[in-house]
C-alpha cells in the first residue's frame, strides 16, 4: 500500500514536470550545438586591412622594457582577433602645450588636449590603422610622459567610436591612471583589457540584467508556487450586497446632489530643462585633420 | 417515524434525481407509508439496535439496519420547519463534482478521491433561521469634485462642493444564519447563496434518506449574524449610490431596521469528512447549487519538493537561454 502511494507520487511528479524536463533538454542541446559552432567561427574573422603596419606598440618614451613590449604585443594580437579591432599603444615624451611648442612642432593649437587629440588621430590615420579597412575599426592609446604635461588620450574609430560613450572612454583612461605611476605595463594592459571587454560583447549591459533575472525570477516563481499551495483556500464568497434584496435594488426616497459653491485656484507650472548625458557610444566625436571621424577623450595627470 | 415501502417493506427515501419518494430495494416510486410514529428515541424501531443521537438530532441512519429514522417530536410544534429546499444533487452528482474539482490537486493525498472514501458522504438538512429586514438608510454630507486643466503654463484647479442627501428603503428578504452549533458559521456563509425560488413547504418524508437537526438556538440569539450581513450590504449599497466625488465628508449616516420577520427552514448540505493523519478535513457542498467549500490536506514535503524542482528548472532554463543568446 505504502509502496503504491510512493509509486503514484513519483508518477505524478514526472507527469507534472515532464514539459519542463523536455524543454530543458532541448535548450541544453541547442546551447551545446551553438557553443560548438561558435568555437569554430569565433576566431576566424579575417583581418581585411593589409595597408597598416604590423607593429602595435610604439614606445617612443621608452617606459617599457623589451619584455613588456613583447608581452603587450602578444596581448594585443590575441585581443584584436577576438574583437576585430586594431589596438595601438603610443608613448611619447614631447611638449604639446604653449605657443612655443606649437611653433616648434607645427601643431594646430596651443592647448594640451587639442594637440593630444590631433597627435593620436593623425598617428592612427597616417598608419592606416583599422581592422576592417584603413581608418576603420580600432582605438589608439597615446600616453605623454613630458614633464609637467603628462597625460593620456584615447582615440576611437569605427565600431569602437560607435560603442564608446564618454563613460567608457573615461573608464578606459582611468585604467591607465590607476597604475601608471607604479607600473606602466599594467596600466596599458588594463586599459586594453577594458576596451576588449566592452567590445567583446553585450557582457557588461545585458549580462548583469540576465544575472539578475536568473537570480530573481526562479526564486519569485518557486516562492509564489510554494506559498499558494501551502496555504489552501476554503472557498470564495459568492454573495453580493444585493443578493438578498427584494427586486435586486433599493427604493430611493430621496437622492439629491445640490451644488453649493465652487472656487478655482491656479498655479504656475515650473518648467525645468535638464539633459542627461552618458552612455550609448560616440563619445567626444570629431573629425581629424585628415578628414576621418574619430572619438575620444583625455586624462591629464 | 420510518418511511417504509408498501410493496416490499424496504426503507423508502427521497430521491433528488427522480424528485420523488423512491424505494431502492424494489424500485417502486411514491410507495411510502409512515410507520413507527412517535417511537422511542434510544432504539431503532425497525431493528431494535441502539442508536446514538444528540440533543438536536432530528433524523439519522440506524448503523445496523441502515433505515433512516425521523424523530417526530423534533420536526413538530415549535420545531416544525416552515419551508425546505430539497436536495437537488444526488450523492453520485456530488461525488462527481468533488472529483472534478480536486482531480488536478497534485498535493492531496492519493486516496482523497477514492470511491471508498467518497462513499462516506452524507446529506444533511441544516437548520437555518431566515431573516427579512425592512431597512432604512439615510445619509447627509458634503461631496467635493475637483477638476484640473492647464492653459499655457498655468494649472487651474476647480473645486466644487455639493450637499449630498440619500434616503432609501431596502427590503432584505431571506438573509440566512445557520442554527446549528456543529456547523462552522463561516463555512455556512460561504455556501450561500441558495435559490429561494425552489423553497417549498416542509413535509416529513423529504427528510427520509438524509440526516437532520432541529434548530439548536432561538432566532433572537443568532440574529446579530444576520443583522451584520444586512448592515454591511446596506452600507455597500449606500456607498454605491454616491458616485463621482473626489472626496466625501459625512455629516449624518444611519442604517436602521425594526425587528425582522423570521422563518425556520431546512437547507441541504452534503458533507464529506475526510480524515488524514488523524485530522479531519471536512468538505461541504451546497446540496442545491453544488458549490464546494473546504480545502484538501496538503503534504508539505511534497509542496517543498515541487517548489525546489521548479526553482531548479527555471534557473537551468534561464542559464541555458543566456548561453544561447549571448
Amino acid at each position: 500500500m505504502e509502496n503504491d502511494f510512493k509509486r503514484e507520487a513519483r508518477k505524478q511528479y514526472w507527469l507534472f514536470f515532464r514539459f519542463w524536463f523536455i524543454g530543458i533538454g532541448i535548450l541544453a542541446v541547442t546551447a551545446t550545438v551553438m557553443a560548438m559552432a561558435q568555437n569554430t567561427t569565433r576566431f576566424v574573422r579575417e583581418r581585411q586591412n593589409m595597408q597598416a603596419p604590423s607593429e602595435r606598440v610604439y614606445d617612443y618614451a621608452n617606459v617599457l622594457t623589451d619584455a613588456e613590449e613583447d608581452k603587450l604585443r602578444e596581448l594585443i594580437a590575441e585581443k584584436e582577433a577576438l574583437i576585430g579591432c586594431d589596438l595601438v599603444l603610443v608613448t611619447m615624451e614631447q611638449p604639446v602645450e604653449g605657443v612655443e611648442a606649437k611653433e616648434t612642432y607645427g601643431y594646430r593649437f596651443a592647448d594640451w588636449e587639442s594637440n593630444m587629440q590631433d597627435i593620436a588621430d593623425d598617428f592612427y590615420d597616417n598608419h592606416f590603422f583599422g581592422y576592417d579597412a584603413p581608418y576603420g575599426d580600432g582605438a589608439l592609446l597615446l600616453d605623454n610622459w613630458y614633464e609637467g604635461q603628462e597625460g593620456t588620450h584615447l582615440s576611437t574609430c569605427g565600431k569602437v567610436f560607435d560603442k564608446f560613450g564618454d563613460r567608457e572612454i573615461d573608464r578606459a583612461l582611468t585604467c591607465v591612471d590607476d597604475y601608471i605611476d607604479s607600473d606602466p605595463y599594467s596600466a596599458y594592459s588594463a586599459s586594453i583589457l577594458y576596451i576588449t571587454e566592452v567590445m567583446s560583447g553585450e557582457k557588461t549591459g545585458l549580462g548583469s540584467v540576465f544575472l539578475l533575472l536568473i537570480l530573481i525570477v526562479p526564486i519569485a516563481a518557486a516562492g509564489t508556487f510554494t506559498g499558494t499551495h501551502l496555504r489552501s483556500k476554503e472557498g470564495k464568497i459568492t454573495t453580493t450586497a444585493t443578493t438578498y434584496i427584494e427586486g435586486g435594488r433599493p427604493v430611493m426616497n430621496v437622492q439629491r446632489d445640490d451644488f453649493v459653491r465652487k472656487h478655482v485656484s491656479q498655479r504656475k507650472i515650473q518648467t525645468s530643462s535638464s539633459s542627461s548625458g552618458g552612455g550609448g557610444g560616440r563619445g567626444g566625436a570629431h573629425v581629424s585633420s585628415g578628414g576621418h571621424s574619430h572619438g575620444g577623450g583625455s586624462h591629464r595627470r | 417515524m420510518i418511511f417504509k415501502c408498501k410493496n416490499c417493506g424496504g426503507n423508502s427515501v427521497y430521491s433528488p434525481e427522480k424528485k420523488r419518494m423512491y424505494c431502492p430495494f424494489c424500485e417502486s416510486e411514491n410507495s411510502e407509508e409512515r410507520q413507527y410514529e412517535h417511537a422511542r428515541m434510544q432504539i431503532c424501531p425497525n431493528c431494535g439496535g441502539e442508536v446514538s443521537y444528540t440533543e438536536h438530532t432530528s433524523a439519522l441512519q440506524c448503523p445496523y439496519c441502515e433505515n433512516y429514522i425521523i424523530f417526530d417530536e423534533r420536526i413538530e410544534g415549535a420545531y416544525a420547519p416552515g419551508r425546505i429546499i430539497l436536495f437537488k444533487l444526488s450523492k453520485e452528482n456530488v461525488k462527481e463534482l468533488i472529483r472534478d474539482k480536486f482531480r488536478k490537486c497534485t498535493f492531496a493525498p492519493t486516496d482523497f478521491l477514492s470511491e471508498a472514501r467518497l462513499n462516506t458522504i452524507t446529506g444533511e438538512y441544516i437548520p437555518f433561521w431566515i431573516y427579512n429586514y425592512d431597512a432604512r438608510c439615510r445619509f447627509q454630507g458634503e461631496g467635493v469634485k475637483r477638476r484640473t486643466w492647464v492653459t499655457g503654463n498655468t494649472e487651474y484647479t476647480e473645486t466644487s462642493y455639493y450637499h449630498v442627501v440619500r434616503d432609501m428603503n431596502i427590503d432584505f428578504q431571506g438573509i440566512p444564519a445557520d442554527a446549528s452549533v456543529k456547523m462552522p458559521d463561516e463555512i455556512m456563509d460561504l455556501l450561500e447563496p441558495y435559490n429561494y425560488g425552489e423553497m417549498i413547504p416542509f413535509r416529513p418524508e423529504y427528510m427520509s434518506g438524509f440526516l437532520g437537526e432541529k434548530y439548536n438556538m432561538a432566532a433572537e440569539i443568532i440574529e446579530n449574524r444576520a443583522h451584520a450581513k444586512m448592515e454591511s450590504s446596506a452600507a455597500t449599497i449606500l456607498q454605491q449610490s454616491i458616485k463621482g466625488y473626489s472626496s466625501l465628508k459625512p455629516a449624518y449616516r444611519n442604517i436602521a431596521a425594526p425587528s425582522p420577520d423570521t422563518e425556520f427552514a431546512l437547507l441541504p448540505v452534503w458533507v464529506y469528512r475526510y480524515i488524514y493523519k488523524e485530522k479531519e478535513y471536512p468538505f461541504y457542498v451546497n446540496g442545491q447549487t453544488g458549490k464546494i467549500i473546504g480545502s484538501t490536506p496538503v503534504s508539505k514535503a511534497k509542496v517543498w519538493a515541487y517548489g525546489a524542482t521548479l526553482w531548479a528548472c527555471l534557473t537551468i532554463a534561464l542559464v541555458l537561454i543566456a548561453v544561447i543568446i549571448m
